[in-house]
């Protein structure tokens, strides 16, 4: 890549990046209070009302919840270097072991729907928006607005309805963590989401081209006679992805959380599930451990997202 | 009127699909010729047409929901009216270049200038492709870029606007062409890099005989340049007049534009204004469609009628009724 050779592009990379570690930093600083600054005791929370003092005493010791707030957050903070998120209260396994364990499944879940969102919004904006056919642009609007407003797990009910009841291609629970066999189990959930994610973002990009179109330097483009796939990729699409990407990075962040809706009703072992559990059984380092990752996956997607988004048209402030 | 001109336009007509049912005419009845190697200054207010009429000679205007309803458009002996994909492909950017307006426009934001010029160089499948860096830096060099080897590595927004156009202008003459349409070049740029223009243009048509049809609202800054000069209003073509007779013009309109530029050498006070507003589309009056604001009015200026351009001496053509009474 010759032009990031280039000083300017190369000092707002470097600029982005810096911005990127500082909001890591405080993701996990934030992960860190998050235990502290709860109402009550975490300890007693999650022991109950009946506990002894003696459990209670030993559990805030394995909580690193003993001693002064600054030696708490070193200490917290060298376990992080060494690798070592804390341990599970609920299943004594270390928040490492069970996060390498789900989180997979997740991103299965998010690149793949991701990949088929943007190969099917690509095609689908660009001729809707180029051709701008009245009709077209309608039924385009109305269909996806329609998905928009549906709630997942309604869509993914019709999913599980069509293709698991009635004509049994997708089975109804289990999981095989194995590469091209899980796809068995997470077919139907990836489709459910890759319909969603479509409607999103095709809307977007949709909206980008039909600015694009109307601006000087396609009309420029035309008429030095710029053959059909050149004039596709450098006048059409390549000007109008940046809201995209930046909108996929930030969408494929958040929805590390939202997939636990998905992963509830198709009964995945996924990482949103694990949460969720942690949550509901006080699980103090499982919470904190998941928010971390969560928060640093999120800020290294959108910062490639902003990235891809400035190498693809330097127009775009990042 | 020349035997053979490069482009003849005679009562060119051009419709915008408003609804499926409504028609709007922009242009009706715009008539005049592009002879080789002239420079042709086609002028008029915002809404007279002449950027349409521009669209219409690079095959854009169906981007714009509109067509050429009636009349004649021949560029070199070919039927642009009737031109298919096959033929628009071996005239645009070939022998056809486009210079866009320079306020709203300049070069793709998504490639490097290099990559830009490369491609109008390949316009021409049989240039080789090793000397298109070769290529870039000599058209840079006749638009008269400073450090051309930086530019080409560099995007849009890193350039002025006076460099922008002269990226532009490198483009279009990248094969050549024996027309370049330039659609207002310079509105929105500084003065002084308004004349640099215009004097680039110049020197292009010099040196490579090419002809140039040169939109503007501003008549005294074109008229230096110019060879002749084409006034549109409401979608007529109303006067053709060579630039050097545009004192002795025989029509109400174009003294009018004449008068109303502001003079820097004598300040003389008042600056003079054309009454009204021009028509807008769709509701031109009937007859004459300078006649609500001129002031040489007359009753038979208002009678519904075609005003064709009439022959009044050398290259001088007006649809004036008065014109033979009409004198400074």
């Amino acid at each position: 890549m010759p032009y990031l050779m280039k000083s300017q592009a190369l000092r707002i990379l470097i600029g982005r990046l810096g911005r990127a570690l500082s909001v890591s930093f405080w993701v996990m600083v934030i992960s860190f209070a998050i235990m502290r600054i709860i109402p009550g005791d975490p300890a007693s929370a999650r022991l109950g009302a009946g506990a002894e003092m003696e459990a209670i005493e030993e559990l805030r010791k394995t909580l690193n919840l003993n001693g002064s707030i600054f030696s708490q957050f070193t200490n917290y903070v060298m376990g992080l270097l060494q690798g070592d998120l804390g341990t599970s209260l609920q299943t004594g396994r270390t928040v490492i072991d069970i996060v390498s364990s789900t989180l997979p499944l997740t991103l299965y879940l998010i690149i793949f729907s991701t990949f088929f969102a943007l190969l099917l919004s690509i095609p689908i904006s660009t001729s809707i928006a180029w051709y701008a056919k009245a009709p077209i642009v309608y039924v385009f609007r109305s269909v996806t607005a329609v998905i928009l407003a549906t709630p997942n797990f309604f869509i993914a009910m019709i999913g599980i309805l069509i293709f698991t009841v009635r004509v049994n291609w997708a089975p109804v629970f289990g999981y095989d963590p194995q590469f091209p066999q899980n796809l068995k189990y997470l077919w139907l959930p990836i489709l459910v989401n890759t319909l969603i994610m479509t409607s999103v973002i095709s809307r977007v990009l949709f909206s980008s081209v039909t600015e694009t179109k109307e601006e000087e330097f396609v009309e420029t483009g035309i008429i030095r006679g710029v053959g059909r796939r050149r004039f596709f990729w450098f006048y059409i699409l390549k000007p109008s992805m940046a809201p995209t990407v930046v909108l996929l990075s930030y969408m494929m962040g958040t929805m590390l959380g939202a997939t636990v809706i998905l992963e509830t009703i198709f009964s995945l072992p996924g990482i949103g599930r694990e949460l969720v559990n942690a949550v509901l059984t006080s699980d103090y380092p499982m919470v904190q451990g998941i928010l971390l990752i969560f928060g640093v996956i999120t800020v290294f997607l959108s910062f490639t997202g902003d990235v891809i988004a400035y190498l693809l048209d330097r127009r775009v402030k990042i | 009127m020349s035997i053979n001109p490069l482009v003849s336009i005679k009562d060119l007509k051009i419709e915008v699909r408003v609804t499926r049912a409504k028609r709007l005419s922009i242009v009706d009845s715009a008539s005049f010729e592009i002879e080789s190697g002239k420079i042709i200054g086609l002028i008029g207010e915002s809404g007279s047409g002449k950027t349409m009429l521009c669209r219409s000679l690079v095959g854009t205007l169906d981007r714009r929901g509109a067509y050429i309803a009636a009349g004649q458009l021949i560029f070199d002996g070919i039927d642009l009216i009737a031109a298919k994909q096959s033929v628009w492909n071996e005239i645009r950017g070939k022998r056809i270049g486009y210079v866009p307006q320079s306020a709203l426009a300049g070069p793709n934001p998504v490639m490097t200038i290099g990559a830009q010029l490369a491609e109008a160089i390949l316009q021409d499948e049989n240039f080789p492709k090793s000397d298109v860096e070769k290529r870039s830096l000599e058209l840079l060099n006749i638009v008269q870029i400073r450090r051309p080897e930086t530019v080409l590595k560099q995007y849009q927004h890193e350039l002025s606007g006076g460099m922008k156009q002269r990226v532009m202008i490198a483009c279009a003459i990248a094969q050549q062409p024996e027309l370049i349409v330039a659609d207002e070049p310079t509105t929105g740029l500084d003065v002084t890099v308004q004349a640099e223009i215009m004097e680039l243009l110049k020197q292009i048509r010099k040196d490579f005989n090419t002809s140039i049809i040169l939109v503007s609202h501003d008549l005294p800054l074109i008229n230096e340049i110019c060879d002749d000069i084409v006034v549109m209003h409401a979608g007529t073509t109303v006067e053709k007049i060579p630039s050097k007779l545009i004192k002795t013009s025989k029509h109400p309109y174009t003294i009018a534009l004449y008068n109303s530029r502001i003079d820097l050498v004598e300040p003389k006070g008042q600056l003079k204004t054309i009454n009204g507003q021009p028509p807008s589309v769709g509701n031109w009056p009937a007859g004459c469609r300078f006649s609500e604001r001129c002031d040489f009015v007359k009753d038979k200026c208002r009678v519904k009628q075609d005003l064709p351009l009439i022959e009044i001496g050398s290259n001088h053509q007006t649809s004036c009724l008065r014109y033979d009474e009409i004198a400074r």
